[in-house]
């Protein structure tokens, strides 16, 4: 029992982590209809920020607010470079672009900085437990939920108390009808950009704390745990994300700690495995709700 | 016979052609470094013309067939090596398979069938998500698959050799000589072309340029994807094989993103709907990639310019063509998404060149002989749509030889219920039924495809033409369903419906080039030339002129009488109606409040009610 608990607070550190970077990769589904491949370049990007502040001997509550600056900075740079000239084309080409993306960010960064890995001191606490009762915690896992929290809070107060947060709504329901209504669309798309590079940030914030190094093909890890946490919720639902990143904390955690290491380095397979038979009986998705075709 | 003609003539055309600029390069460059670099050409054609055959006639995004490649090599590399070579890395291998051994043609055969053995079970999968183009189930499902597969090939060292050893070929023996090469490559051309021009190939085609109207035409697109799926894994499954075979090895790696992205950019760099295309860009994407290789490691010394004093050092370097792929895929997807050649293809432009052009065929004469006596009959058809009742009770019957009218004001229920009759809306409750050709079916909640090979087809509100197919094309997929579903002692070929329909000059156009009145002509040609015992028109003339929807009575009338089809026709066009109407239903609300002659309803004070409102409506 204990171990379980143990467990479920471990996984809740990890998923909060996803659920972030699920949450901007839903976001971005939501208004364009767009699996973004790119998305955890905002982290490799933001990495190698963090390693030239490092350089200049910035600590980490200064570098902190930067990586989230650089994120949103990308995310909207690689949203006007390349996903404004594709708005509206099929599925097929905007997929294709976002791993364009990617290849590009990872190749830029091999050809500028090299290809070998960059490493930094992760912040000296990071491994300090509390003892709770028979429960030992990470010091980390608690701020990390705890920030997670409080962003979430931001985001949902952002999207429901908001204009913005009311044409993004709209436009992720029903984006032509939308900009009918008097909604900017590229307002709203540039926004949409941004608040998925603040929550990359965010979550990046984090996993460059834990990693403690980046490389040029860093952002595949946490595009794949964002893109897999955003299927688990649905993808376009904002909701389903952020349950889905906290799952897919809990069944790795869970997994790693009951079965035997050789199974266990398969939980992403295994998950991806599963979510993609999920599709085969659900093919809109976990939890969307259907738009019927008219005819 | 003469059919294959062309697609074998463009596939040797296409093999002279790249083993040509292959063999040109060699002899240029010589050394063994052109020579490894020619092969890795000729073998990466045969994987992306194998990827072609799926994406390119389906529509259907996979990511996944590199990791059909990975479990064709594998398969491949676990069989062709000899035992004495496992022996070190995977002594423990299950099912004995450390001691299994077989020669290399057998080896490649095994892996063929056990790829496309996984192949069929994925394709069940995809066909049950129902894929089509731009499906997200696909791209999850297929992702998935080059995953999954990535992942248990790290994992399973067992058998697999874990993430760094692999498994690899003892020394001398690899592939030898390009014999094998040159006609597994010549193979997956022909079959590439052959399969585009095949029946199947046009209906998958007709599924990936509109699924819904696909289904409306008879056809079910999941089958021709299946099909295609299969054989594009057993071609991708022989170019893996010897993609290993000539490097000697395979690892976890060899076959994950990296060669993903190499393949599909290929892909649609050249043009993703045409097998020229995917040759194109194998051949281009391979020396672009290798001048950015040579400029990336030496520099501008590549040409002896000596320019290397020149402050570009920041290009030239390891990276750039990784760069160069990325942007390549970028720059095409942005400016030209369709690739180089779009779907242009060398064996139809063969075709064209070659063939003389035609006279247009004789108007064919009207269906003569014995009247057919088919009935269509809907009763009591009750749609709810949450706590909305669509229909309530609604009704109607039609039989072969008349032309039978569905009117009232917006929302009256009038397309729901032609989508009731042609199973593309399952009704809450009601029946309907079909006594025709074919006998008297029950086609309640029959799924579209099998409502259309019944009997029944439907043109759509807001024309669903196949629109890169030609016009000529568009007819011939209806005509190719109406051969295996609906044949006729009396054929009308698909020529003489494109002549009848006044599209003879225009019958090698794209079907998206034609403007509105021909659309609509086209529309109705298509559907006619299933064959039907009832054509169902959703709006024929919605926003046509007067005089053209006048002239569509006569288009429409003429057709019907063509084929011997009867007539259920949705409108708004009272004149339309009135001119080419025998008995016309009014609806109102769901439910049919008159039926009549034209002039019957025209006098009707319920029908002037439901248009017009009645005094005691306001």
């Amino acid at each position: 029992m204990t171990s379980l608990l143990q467990n479920l607070i471990d996984g809740l550190g990890q998923g909060s982590i996803y659920a972030l970077l699920a949450l901007g990769v839903a976001v971005i589904f939501g208004v364009m209809h767009l699996l973004n491949f790119a998305h955890g370049e905002l982290i490799t990007v933001s990495g190698y920020a963090a390693v030239a502040a490092f350089g200049s001997n910035l600590s980490w509550w200064l570098v902190a607010p930067l990586i989230i600056v650089v994120s949103i900075v990308t995310s909207l740079v690689i949203e006007r470079v390349a996903f404004s000239r594709v708005r509206g084309a099929s599925e097929f080409t905007q997929l294709l672009t976002s791993f364009g993306i990617h290849i590009i960010v990872s190749a830029v960064l091999i050809m500028s900085v090299g290809a070998s890995v960059k490493t930094f001191a992760e912040p000296p606490w990071i491994f300090d437990r509390i003892d709770v009762g028979p429960l030992s915690l990470e010091k980390f896992d608690l701020l990390v939920i705890a920030v997670t929290a409080v962003t979430l809070a931001a985001t949902t107060w952002l999207l429901q108390r908001t204009t913005f947060g009311l044409s993004l709504r709209a436009a992720a329901a029903d984006f032509d009808t939308a900009r009918l209504m008097g909604v900017d669309s590229d307002r709203v798309i540039r926004g949409a950009f941004a608040l998925s590079g603040a929550l990359a940030g965010v979550a990046g914030i984090f996993w460059l704390m834990r990693a403690g190094n980046t490389d040029p093909s860093a952002g595949i890890d946490p595009m794949l745990k964002g893109v897999l946490a955003a299927l688990i919720g649905g993808l376009g639902s904002l909701r389903g994300a952020v349950l889905g990143g906290l799952a897919l904390g809990v069944a790795e955690v869970l997994l790693r700690s009951q079965l035997p290491s050789s199974v266990a380095v398969l939980t992403d397979a295994v998950v991806f495995g599963l979510i993609a038979f999920l599709f085969i009986f659900r093919p809109q998705g976990l939890i969307t709700v259907q738009h019927a075709e008219r005819v | 016979m003469k059919a294959r003609v062309f697609p074998l003539a463009g596939a040797a055309l296409l093999f002279v052609g790249i083993v040509g600029v292959g063999l040109l390069f060699e002899t240029i460059q010589g050394g063994s470094a052109a020579e490894r670099l020619v092969t890795a050409m000729f073998i990466n054609a045969i994987i992306v013309v194998g990827i072609q055959i799926y994406i390119g006639n389906t529509g259907v995004f996979s990511f996944g067939h590199i990791g059909f490649a990975a479990i064709a090599g594998y398969a491949f590399a676990l069989f062709a090596i000899d035992p004495s070579d496992k022996a070190g890395r995977i002594a423990d291998a299950p099912f004995g398979l450390a001691d299994v051994s077989a020669s290399v043609p057998v080896a490649v055969l095994i892996a063929v069938v056990v790829s496309v053995v996984i192949a069929a079970i994925v394709g069940i999968g995809l066909a049950r998500s129902g894929a089509q183009s731009g499906a997200i189930a696909a791209t999850v499902i297929t992702l998935a698959l080059l995953f999954v597969t990535h992942e248990v090939a790290r994992s399973w060292s067992d058998v697999t050799g874990g993430e760094r050893a692999g498994l690899t070929f003892g020394i001398g023996e690899t592939l030898d000589g390009r014999v094998a090469v040159y006609g597994a490559l010549f193979a997956s051309l022909a079959i590439a072309l052959l399969f585009a021009r095949s029946g199947s190939g046009r209906l998958a085609k007709a599924g990936r340029e509109d699924a819904l109207a696909a289904r409306a035409m008879g056809i079910d697109p999941r089958v021709q994807q299946t099909i295609a799926l299969l054989l594009s894994v057993a071609v991708v499954a022989v170019g893996a094989s010897l993609r290993v075979y000539e490097v000697g090895s395979i690892q976890p790696g060899q076959f994950f993103f990296d060669y993903t992205l190499l393949t599909l950019v290929m892909l649609v760099v050249g043009g993703r709907n045409s097998v020229t295309g995917a040759v194109v860009g194998v051949v281009t994407i391979t020396f672009v990639r290798e001048l950015a290789r040579r400029l990336g490691s030496e520099g501008f010394e590549v040409f002896g310019l000596g320019l290397d004093g020149v402050p570009l050092d920041w290009v030239f370097r390891e990276g750039l063509p990784r760069v160069v792929l990325g942007l390549a895929m970028v720059g095409f997807m942005i400016w030209r998404s369709k690739g180089m050649l779009d779907d242009w293809e060398l064996d139809e432009w063969l075709r064209r060149r070659f063939t003389s052009d035609q006279e247009a065929p004789m108007p064919a004469e009207a269906h003569s002989g014995t009247a057919a006596s088919n009935q269509l009959v809907a009763r009591d058809v009750i749609v709810d749509f949450g706590g909305f009742r669509a229909l309530n009770g609604a009704e109607m019957a039609a039989s072969s030889g008349e032309v039978v009218g569905l009117i009232g004001p917006n929302g009256a229920g009038k397309t729901t219920l032609v989508n009731v009759i042609t199973g593309m809306v399952p009704p809450t409750s009601g029946v309907v039924a079909l006594d025709g050709q074919q006998g008297e079916i029950d086609l309640t909640s029959a799924a579209p495809y099998k409502v259309a090979r019944a009997g029944l087809v439907r043109t759509f509100q807001n024309l669903r033409l196949f629109s890169s197919l030609t016009v000529l094309e568009n007819v011939e997929v209806s005509k190719l369903v109406a051969e295996s579903h609906r044949p006729s002692e009396r054929d009308v070929g698909a020529e003489e419906l494109v002549a009848a329909a006044g599209l003879w000059e225009h019958r090698d156009r794209r079907a998206s080039e034609l403007d509105y009145g021909n659309s609509r002509r086209l529309e109705l040609a298509r559907a006619a030339a299933m064959n039907p015992d009832f054509l169902l028109l959703d709006e024929p003339t919605s926003g046509m002129s007067d005089s053209e929807s006048l002239n569509m009575v006569e288009h429409v009338r003429g057709m019907a009488e063509l084929v011997g089809a009867g007539v259920v026709v949705i409108d708004h066009d009272l004149q339309f109606i009135v001119g080419i109407c025998d008995r016309v239903y009014c609806l109102d609300q769901g439910s049919v409040i008159a039926e009549g002659t034209p002039d019957e309803i025209q006098a009707d004070p319920a029908v002037q009610a439901a248009y017009l409102g009645s005094a005691a409506n306001t």
